[in-house]
């Protein structure tokens, strides 16, 4: 096998990686604030919203996503509610990492030291700006850490979507292999692009988290 | 919606692609611990030939889809005189994938066995091998239990990734069961409860085992 043989397939190849980005980001940014609404509502609401939050979180702690995946594209149209593949694709990241990230915040806030808070309310801050000023400038940079992690296993899992011919970059790359019949070279060389995307990505999630966290007093706690 | 008489139909098929994939766990679980013990100690007492080794292995396996990972290996057995081995394909890719995590586990478990013991063994003259087998590892282990059983319920959900390369095990099986009949709800609905089910049996193995290795605790 020749590996010049995938260069006339490299714009196919193209397409589908942007394809897979567009899906990443689009999933990142409704997981988000899913996640941001889970939180939420196990903070503020009452028992019952709680309980739904918490067995929400237990059954995907338990589930994989390409069941997950499945149940959305083949079970729900039965029950009349239907969804072309990529609105499935999204629909499914977005279920399945929420309550990750979700966890990601809460801790992230849980972090945030509460005599902060406390003295901040004795100076006379009210809880808006308490909020605003204090805690989630401070969570935000506690919680990129876990946060990438999570979101690498989303850009990861969009990998998945394929199975239900949403074409993304691995979906298209299945099709340049039945071209190529170099299945072996073609899934090396889209490996190394996921690879150095994501090491990019985490990069640029460190300096991110170094930015956020500039103001921060350098304290030792040991 | 739900029709009985196909899940009554389907259940056994069900029941014996689950014991594959209790068995592709085990496998993939094992082969996680082995590698991810050998990238560990290597990565801490490999000098910096081995440090690069293990970090690049780890750093490989996090940085790319398992999916892709999956077939990487799968196209790349047969070149090695491996052939139609669709379950060891499934069981070495998954595993290997989960070892870079277990390096991880079992890495910060190491180091987070206190100094002061490894100085107080070595003073009192026990050897570098005595010291990890009856110091650092069983303590290493203790800790890195509960983040292990955790990484091994990620390898269960992991395994449905195996119906790409047609290993027979609980989602293929729904896959095919629902190419001939049609019966999505009834299929997929019984493996996601199927699922969540194993994960139950292993998160309470996982909170027993932490429980009753507690008290090895120092």
């Amino acid at each position: 096998m020749d590996w010049s043989d995938i260069i006339p397939y490299l714009p196919d190849l193209a397409r589908g990686f942007l394809k897979s980005i567009e899906i990443a980001l689009l999933s990142a940014a409704t997981a988000l604030v899913t996640a941001l609404l889970l939180t939420l509502a196990s903070a503020t609401g009452n028992a019952i919203v709680r309980a739904i939050v918490a067995a929400y979180t237990e059954i995907i702690l338990g589930l994989p996503i390409l069941v997950l995946l499945y149940v959305i594209y083949f079970v729900l149209p039965k029950f009349g509610v239907r969804f072309d593949e990529t609105t499935a694709g999204v629909l499914t990241l977005t279920l399945y990492y929420s309550p990750y990230l979700a966890e990601a915040i809460r801790g992230a806030v849980a972090a945030v030291p509460v005599g902060q808070v406390e003295a901040a309310r004795m100076i006379g801050l009210g809880e808006l700006s308490i909020l605003a000023r204090i805690v989630v400038p401070q969570a935000l940079a506690l919680m990129i850490p876990s946060a990438t992690g999570i979101l690498i296993g989303l850009v990861k899992d969009t990998a998945i979507l394929s199975v239900i011919s949403v074409e993304e970059f691995a979906y298209v790359t299945k099709q340049v292999v039945s071209h190529t019949y170099a299945p072996f070279e073609t899934w090396t060389l889209v490996a190394a692009v996921y690879w150095v995307t994501l090491a990019l990505f985490e990069t640029l999630m460190r300096g991110l988290e170094r930015r956020l966290s500039r103001f921060r007093p350098k304290v030792e706690f040991h | 919606m739900v029709d009985l008489a196909i899940l009554s139909q389907a259940l056994p098929a069900i029941g014996t692609a689950a014991v594959v994939t209790v068995a592709l766990t085990l496998a993939a679980s094992l082969i996680s611990l082995v590698v991810g013990a050998l990238s560990a100690a290597v990565q801490l007492g490999g000098g910096p030939i081995g440090y690069a080794l293990s970090r690049t292995y780890v750093s490989l396996m996090r940085g790319t889809p398992l999916f892709v990972q999956l077939l990487v290996v799968y196209y790349g057995l047969p070149p090695i005189g491996i052939r139609g081995q669709a379950f060891l394909a499934a069981a070495l890719a998954i595993g290997l994938n989960s070892g870079a995590y277990t390096t991880e586990i079992l890495r910060a478990a190491i180091l987070a066995v206190p100094r002061g013991q490894l100085e107080a063994a070595t003073t009192i003259g026990l050897t570098w091998g005595k010291i990890w087998r009856r110091i650092v590892l069983p303590q290493a282990f203790v800790t890195s239990l509960p983040m292990l059983t955790a990484e091994f319920t990620i390898v269960l959900k992991s395994t449905p990734l195996a119906s790409v390369i047609a290993v027979t095990e609980m989602t293929y099986t729904g896959v095919l069961i629902q190419s001939r009949t049609y019966s999505a709800s009834e299929v997929f609905l019984t493996i996601a409860v199927g699922y969540i089910l194993i994960a139950q049996v292993l998160m309470r193995l996982s909170r027993s085992l932490e429980r009753r290795t507690r008290r090895l605790r120092f």
